[in-house]
């Protein structure tokens, strides 16, 4: 609120907002329209083309690597939903002399760098005689989704009335049928909600991937990378990842619209 | 509840999958095999061929190292098979299972430490050479010299790689690649020093685009990449440095934790074809060290000067090996390169 009794046009807020946009998309921009460009190295345009669509479609080892994005995507996902989701609901119900410690131990890995938990889980694997593969990238990715789970749902939970519970308990609901009539369509929108954030940290994970994938176990962002250095192809990354910005924009959208908290 | 069932049938679906046939695992650089070559071998024998790609020797290293097993070919630059066979993580090769070894040129097994192919064969080669503008060069020189003209002052660039770039200045002052001579090394510092004040940069990446869009006039680079521009834009040619070039050989190798050593063996024989490693090479743009394949492939490859590296400098070339512990004093220099102004 200005003094002057005038509102102030925030010229410099609206510069600071155009900048970020700017620095933000422009850089995708170009990869956007360098997926069109015919030339092979994008250093300038050589003309329309689909070409590098075409090629993507027929690039069994970058498909490969993304059908194995999206499976241990789906299943972390679904994984870490269910198990995240239980945790908060303890963490948030029964209370503990070790509470807070188990709070903390959820929720560190969320502080701590990736290249560690890469590190300790690939050393863990090893050690444990565990084949580095599709299992142990897909054990990672639980591992990691979970702890962003249960801070989201511990959040949620704060909102929820636990009168409910007692209410249907009262009027003589039993256990189970506390828990699908009344608790989880509740909390639904909020395990949708922290499910799709999952399903993106998983897409997105490239330094934990980086350390416990192995034979057969590469996700694409892993495969982008080791194609940057060498690949004859490099166009075909920016077709493929126009094509997941675009997948990603609606997933984002998507857990937008759960996230928004109902007008009540 | 049907979420849970899908979830649980894409599970089931995955190892099923994983579970069917025999499946060779390979890990080598991205595409460097044809994919129609790999379909093939996997009808002929009726298996499964997974490829996984690292982009450096560094970092496939470190995987094998950390103890990743599973992995039934590797494919890592000569200097890292050096090592790795030191460090007993891959296994002698059965040359009774790899009958077309024969086809493996001679003149670069010389240059090979393993000359016996006891542990692995050579798959591609490549060159550090450079390449120019023909639009904005006249006539320059086939020598390393050419980075320091006049004309292409801050619009060149040299690889980022140590070994890459003190190979190629030993070699402009006639030593080898490989030398472990202290005083060389520092006379070879010194010319690396004239060349970064000379270039824009150092780099490993870019030089593709900045020299195919005409943002660099010179760039130092690996002679299968810069084969692939020259493919694409005829106003790049190719320079190789008379003074001799540095070598980089690319080998098979069969890790000790392999599943499937049988199968890697055929898979290695297989791409060591005539007729496969000519198809091979017209698509990756490296060139295979292979006799009978080098007579089939086509003239345009051939023609390319990326590949068509004249007889005098093949000969004054070499590869990259593994020093050890006189390493250092590489590093030493080129912490001083990159540290001076």
């Amino acid at each position: 609120m200005s003094m002057a009794g005038k509102v102030r046009r925030p010229w410099f807020s609206r510069l600071v907002f155009l900048g970020v946009l700017l620095f933000l998309y422009l850089p995708l921009g170009v990869l956007v329209v360098n997926s069109f460009n015919a030339s092979k190295y994008g250093g300038r345009w050589d003309g329309f083309t689909l070409g590098w669509y075409e090629k993507l479609r027929q690039d069994e080892a970058t498909l490969a690597a993304l059908g194995n994005t999206l499976k241990i995507a789906a299943l972390a996902t679904g994984a870490s939903t269910l198990l995240g989701t239980l945790a908060a609901w303890c963490l948030h119900r029964y209370r503990s002399r070790l509470q807070s410690l188990h709070l903390v131990v959820t929720e560190l890995p969320l502080a701590v760098p990736d290249i560690w938990i890469g590190v300790a889980l690939q050393l863990f694997f090893i050690q444990a005689g565990w084949d580095l593969g599709f299992g142990t990238v897909l054990a990672a990715h639980v591992t990691f989704c979970l702890c962003y789970v249960t801070a989201l749902m511990v959040g949620r939970l704060q909102g929820f009335d636990m009168q409910l519970v007692d209410a249907a308990r009262d009027l003589g609901a039993g256990p189970v049928q506390v828990a699908l009539r009344i608790v989880l369509p509740v909390l639904l929108p909020g395990m949708i909600a922290a499910g799709l954030m999952a399903f993106i940290l998983s897409v997105d994970d490239f330094v934990i991937t980086f350390f416990v994938s192995g034979p057969g176990g590469a996700t694409l962002p892993a495969k982008v990378y080791a194609m940057a250095r060498t690949s004859r192809n490099m166009p075909v990354i920016n077709a493929l990842s126009t094509i997941l910005i675009l997948a990603t924009l609606l997933t984002a959208l998507l857990g937008h619209r759960f996230l928004k908290p109902k007008s009540a | 509840m049907k979420l849970l069932n899908t979830l649980l049938l894409s599970l089931l679906l995955t190892a099923s999958l994983q579970a069917a046939g025999e499946t060779l695992h390979v890990y080598i650089w991205a595409d460097y095999i044809k994919p129609e070559l790999i379909e093939k071998f996997e009808q002929k024998h009726g298996c499964q061929v997974v490829v996984d790609t690292f982009d450096s020797n560094e970092s496939m290293y470190a995987k094998v190292r950390a103890g990743a097993a599973g992995y039934d070919i590797l494919v890592p630059s000569s200097y890292m098979v050096g090592l790795l066979w030191q460090q007993g993580l891959i296994r002698e090769l059965d040359r009774g299972l790899i009958p077309n070894a024969v086809n493996v040129d001679p003149e670069v097994l010389a240059k090979l430490e393993d000359a016996a192919m006891s542990h692995s064969v050579p798959y591609a080669t490549s060159y550090g050479v450079l390449a120019y503008r023909k639009d904005r060069l006249k006539s320059p020189p086939a020598s390393w010299s050419a980075l320091e003209a006049a004309e292409v002052r801050r619009r060149a660039c040299v690889l980022n790689d140590m070994r890459e770039t003190m190979g190629a200045a030993l070699r402009s002052l006639g030593y080898s690649v490989n030398s472990r001579d202290e005083r060389q090394l520092a006379r070879a510092g010194e010319v690396v020093k004239r060349w970064k004040k000379a270039v824009a940069k150092f780099d490993n990446e870019q030089y593709k685009s900045a020299i195919d869009s005409g943002e660099f006039v010179l760039v130092h680079g690996y002679s299968g990449d810069l084969f692939q521009v020259v493919e694409e834009n005829d106003q790049v040619g190719i320079l190789v440095p008379g003074e001799g070039v540095v070598m980089a050989c690319d080998e098979f190798v069969i890790p000790r934790s392999a599943r499937q050593p049988a199968l890697a063996h055929a898979f290695i024989n297989f791409l060591l074809d005539g007729v496969v490693a000519a198809e091979n090479m017209e698509w990756t743009g490296y060139v295979c060290p292979n006799k009978d394949a080098m007579a089939r492939v086509s003239r345009e490859f051939l023609a390319n000067p990326a590949v068509a590296i004249p007889e005098g400098v093949r000969s004054k070339s070499e590869v990259i090996r593994d020093l050890g512990k006189d390493l250092p004093k590489y590093t030493k220099i080129w912490d001083e390169i990159k540290a001076a102004r």
